[in-house]
């Protein structure tokens, strides 16, 4: 089992003072280590509008390599604007993860619209930075990673990685939209694709990680590690239902694999729990685990999703 | 090519439709079967939650001088997909194929958005009873947006040849913001796409038909057929605003030929056909479909008002 030192929350959008298109939350961060910082890339909101809809937007936030509980910088843009009327990315850039390609930066991110009988779709879009990875612009207007006959809808929560000379993305693709209460709610599970490129993917089209609370089960943030020549996978799962509470919401789960493709699911080694107050009391979702000098940490949201922000602990023991 | 009109051969207001569909049988494409034509078209119910049109795919069926309508659809041939699906909201049209046994439709699947009035995909059905009825190959599209053809995708025409099979299809560059009366606007081009097993297929987000009226040209549902050593392709083209109701704006038919299917020279002045004079393709002519059966070659197509009261015929003049 993973033993984790919790640190704390590291950074609130709420109780700093922040542009107006990051109000509120601080949603599935993501890390690239520079010489001097760790950049956090994370998803965040303007206040919802009069309908109560909210887009999204991505940005990141610099913390000290010696510390990474102080904070050195805040980007003062998007890293990406929203994508085109009618796009797949028109309302949302959500999450993102982001990639070194030589002397450039490759980011790819969720993309949303929005629909009429369910509130939204999601694909997946590529955009590269030519600044350090302070903004990004668009391989092109529709998405890099997009719906397939088993993958339908709701492809989100990309994470790439590089592992053997091959590109490897894993995200979600959205199974089915199930009623709860009248509302839909959608049902994902965690997928992969394969690239030499990271350009033309070739999608595996098969779920990577069983259910362990029913078919309803959501999951998201697939985030792989490779830790002393094993595969690492920590991720978040959350029931179908009535997971905006404590009781249903998000968890960490945890699997493992020699060869990125066969994953063994065993949620008891993940050792990230919700604590017992504070901001991580009822929920724990979005994981990111990184190595930096000699040391793993992880990165993840507490209650409401990140609506206050993300946290992180160190990893003590395993 | 010269067309000789035959006039509206299918009213959607004389028959029974299913799924309590009562207007418009649009983008009409032929199945050739052993005594008969299949023409699946489709036609449309309003959604009872709020109205708005929802589309179905019905066919009728005709002798093989197409003189005779000797059966209509009575059944659901493919149930719209489910919540949240591309083609939750309506299927428009399909491009049916014979595959050994099989009979697979190329289905545009609508889908309702909230900034912009809808977004399509190509989807792929597959029917075991003769295209009686079709299932779905899984619950999404075949082909949607990707990176350089980034929005509505549809229109899929399919043909097998050599092994492979070969797609024309319409892809959307962008949507044009609503100003005035005008509410936002999409441009689509016509593209092509190539498969070994129907399912996967490549294809580069290259427009493959030349503009006659401006970048902003609207193109509309190819339809290849080779004849002799030739290939023809018919579509339709509008402007990009002001076309629903504006008869010098809206739909004509487009033609194209080609020596290898590959290469294209844009042709209108020798389509061979245009809008009548009076009747029912005086104003618009759309969704155009040719296909060959025991020797002679047809021209399937919707008039006035994108084909609410049905679609006519046309036969080609051959030496």
């Amino acid at each position: 089992m993973f033993r984790w030192e919790k640190l704390g929350k590291i950074f609130d959008p709420t109780v700093r003072d922040t542009p107006p298109w990051m109000q509120e939350f601080a949603q599935a961060p993501a890390t690239l280590i520079f010489e001097d910082r760790v950049r956090v890339y994370f998803s965040c909101r303007p206040p919802a509008d009069e309908n109560g809809q909210y887009v999204s937007y991505s940005a990141f936030v610099d913390l000290d390599r010696r510390d990474i509980t102080s904070i050195l910088d805040v980007s003062e843009e998007p890293i990406l604007p929203l994508g085109k009327l009618g796009a797949f990315d028109e309302f949302g850039t959500y999450p993102v993860s982001v990639a070194r390609v030589g002397d450039k930066f490759r980011a790819y991110f969720g993309g949303w619209t929005r629909c009429e009988s369910v509130p939204f779709n999601v694909a997946i879009g590529c955009a590269e930075s030519s600044d350090g990875g302070r903004t990004f612009a668009r391989l092109g207007d529709g998405p890099i990673v997009s719906y397939s006959p088993d993958e339908p809808f709701v492809l989100s929560g990309p994470k790439i990685r590089r592992f053997n000379d091959k590109w490897y993305l894993f995200y979600i693709a959205g199974r089915r939209w199930i009623l709860d209460n009248g509302r839909p709610e959608p049902v994902y599970k965690i997928r992969s694709a394969i690239s030499l490129d990271g350009v033309k993917w070739t999608k595996r089209s098969k779920d990577l990680i069983g259910d362990s609370i029913g078919d309803d089960e959501a999951q998201a943030s697939p985030d792989v590690i490779l830790l002393d020549g094993k595969y690492h996978m920590f991720f978040c799962y959350r029931h179908g239902k009535g997971y905006r509470g404590k009781e249903k919401g998000y968890r960490i789960g945890y699997a493992s694999s020699d060869n990125l493709l066969d994953w063994h699911r065993d949620d008891s080694m993940a050792g990230l729990a919700v604590s017992e107050e504070g901001w991580d009391s009822e929920m724990v979702s979005y994981p990111h685990v990184f190595e930096l000098d000699g040391e793993v940490y992880m990165l993840y949201l507490g209650d409401q999703v990140g609506r206050y922000g993300f946290g992180a602990a160190r990893l003590i023991s395993r | 090519m010269n067309w000789i009109k035959r006039g509206k051969i299918f009213d959607p207001t004389q028959h029974a439709l299913s799924n309590g569909c009562i207007d418009f049988a649009q983008s009409p494409q032929a199945l050739i079967c052993d005594s008969f034509v299949r023409v699946y078209f489709s036609t449309r119910a309003r959604d009872p939650r709020n109205g708005k049109f929802l589309s179905h795919i019905s066919y009728v069926d005709y002798s093989n001088s197409m003189d005779e309508i000797i059966d209509v659809s009575r059944q659901t041939v493919i149930p719209l997909g489910g919540l949240g699906a591309f083609d939750e909201h309506g299927i428009f049209p399909i491009s049916p194929l014979r595959v050994g046994e099989q009979v697979y439709a190329y289905t545009t699947g609508w889908s309702r958005r909230v900034s912009v009035s809808v977004e399509t995909g190509i989807g792929l059905a597959i029917s075991d009873d003769t295209g009686k009825t079709f299932v779905r190959h899984g619950s999404g599209p075949v082909m949607g947006p990707i990176l350089n053809e980034p929005v509505l995708v549809g229109d899929a025409f399919v043909i097998q040849r050599n092994g492979r099979f070969d797609m024309w299809y319409i892809f959307g560059t962008k949507w044009i913001e609503p100003s005035g009366n005008e509410p936002s606007a999409r441009v689509y081009k016509i593209a092509y796409a190539s498969s070994v097993d129907g399912i996967e297929w490549v294809r580069n987000g290259d427009a493959i038909i030349t503009d006659v009226l401006d970048k902003d040209e609207c193109q509309a549902l190819p339809t290849v057929l080779k004849i002799g050593e030739r290939w023809h392709m018919y579509f339709c083209y509008r402007e990009a605003t002001d076309f629903r109701s504006n008869a010098a704006r809206g739909y004509r038919l487009g033609y194209a030929f080609s020596e290898d299917g590959r290469t294209w020279t844009r042709d209108d002045d020798n389509s061979g056909i245009d809008i009548s004079i009076g009747g029912f393709d005086s104003t618009m002519m759309c969704y155009p479909h040719i296909f060959e059966n025991a020797g002679r070659v047809f021209l399937l197509y919707n008039g006035n008002d994108f084909g609410r009261y049905g679609f006519g015929l046309a036969e080609l003049e051959q030496d």
